[in-house]
């Protein structure tokens, strides 16, 4: 028992001092930092679709940009939640409101345009550009999280890699040239369940402390 | 002190603790350390881990909760995020240990909340001074009297389980108490016992 007191009595010396940033800040600064990046990507290396002006008025663009932020919402409020010992469950309904855009986007295609996409390899080549935009973001969250208290690495991991993938398609959004609603509604979150996939394999390693 | 005290205490203590105030937090840690030690030894026992991996376990707590201390918000209640830190904790160490382990471990919030109160201990003692009382019965009558009052049994399980009819139960229970009720006119607590259970099941 006197090895845990002295141990404790150490540790309580270390009182009062200060952390540098809450974990609201510090996790605000990591998405926004991540969303830049991507952007960045987007303009740099993709380029913004030509007709963009054009579409940006219209329906299907403002489903993508909607759809996409409920994701990045939804997922933020889950990996608070997971960064937080004890924090209550219920985060998880923030996810509903992208979880009813998937449903109407498919059910309610307005738009007409196929679920595979114009072009041959349309889902793969879109899903691929969200996952590779994706990538700072999910790098960025893991190290925030790092800072946090994971109490379950697996589900935090797999919510990181959901936000991270759901920061990629806002930022693809710019780029992507597919506006069938149902095809949005569909790839988009088939990029966020693999990224939650890849994000909960890291997170059982990466994240115990 | 009930689990609603502890939770004031502890709370009172961590934000002591980030006004600077080291020997309210050390206290705490000490007090959270026996109370792990309490529910986390019997737990690892059970996975066939001794006490000196329990004391390297609740170690391994108090340091991470000291390296987290800053994710527990001030506006929330403490205990849930202590016991989920502890849970964590709990599993990762008993994975790392037990690589073989068959059986897994966990601890359920209600268990934990059970265990920080240490008035298991008090309801454990009053036990057994009812017993003192009840040894002036037989064998027969002590059983029943035990099972109703004590353990609050209904007359009809009783009854199945001792394969009589309620009308046998009910008549020993009567005939108990009464016993009771005389040995009680030298005793005044047992008094107490025996009118409680008289009136409830007459």
């Amino acid at each position: 028992m006197t090895s845990t007191d002295d141990l404790i009595h150490s540790l309580a010396s270390t009182a009062g001092t200060r952390q540098s940033a809450s974990l609201q800040t510090a996790f605000t600064v990591t998405a926004a930092a991540s969303l830049a990046c991507a952007l960045l990507l987007v303009f740099s290396v993709m380029g913004i679709r030509q007709d963009f002006a054009d579409m940006a008025v219209r329906l299907p663009f403002a489903f993508k940009v909607v759809y996409s932020i409920a994701l990045v919402m939804g997922a933020s409020v889950v990996v608070l939640y997971a960064a937080t010992p004890g924090a209550s469950a219920t985060a998880s309904y923030a996810m509903v409101p992208a979880a009813i855009f998937l449903a109407g986007g498919v059910i309610f295609d307005p738009t007409g345009f196929p679920i595979m996409g114009t072009i041959n390899n349309a889902v793969a080549i879109c899903v691929g550009r969200i996952l590779c935009l994706s990538l700072p973001a999910m790098i960025m969250t893991f190290i925030f999280m790092r800072k946090a208290a994971p109490t379950q690495p697996r589900l935090a991991g797999a919510v990181i890699g959901m936000l991270s993938a759901a920061v990629g398609a806002l930022a693809y959004t710019l780029a992507c040239r597919n506006d069938g609603t149902a095809f949005v509604a569909i790839w988009y979150a088939l990029a966020c369940a693999i990224m939650a996939a890849i994000g909960a394999i890291v997170g059982r390693r990466v994240l115990r402390w | 002190m009930t689990v609603e005290e502890r939770e004031q205490r502890w709370t009172e203590a961590m934000r002591a603790e980030r006004r600077g105030d080291a020997v309210a937090y050390e206290r705490m840690l000490k007090e959270v350390a026996t109370a792990l030690r309490r529910s986390l030894v019997p737990r690892l026992a059970r996975v066939r881990l001794g006490a000196h991996e329990a004391e390297d376990l609740v170690q391994e707590i108090i340091i991470g909760l000291r390296g987290k201390r800053h994710s527990w918000d001030p506006a929330r209640p403490f205990l849930p995020w202590l016991h989920a830190i502890t849970r964590y904790k709990l599993i990762d160490f008993t994975r790392q240990h037990r690589r073989d382990a068959r059986r897994r471990v966990d601890l359920p919030f209600d268990d934990w909340l059970e265990i920080t109160d240490p008035s298991a201990d008090a309801a454990n003692r009053s036990i057994w001074e009812v017993d003192r009382h009840l040894a002036v019965l037989p064998v027969g009558q002590r059983k029943v009297v035990r099972a109703i009052a004590v353990e609050g049994a209904s007359v009809r399980s009783v009854a199945q389980k001792l394969a009589t009819s309620e009308g046998v139960v009910r008549m020993t229970l009567h005939r108990a108490t009464t016993r009771l009720l005389e040995a009680a006119d030298a005793t005044p607590a047992a008094e107490t016992l025996s009118r409680n259970v008289h009136d409830k099941h007459r």
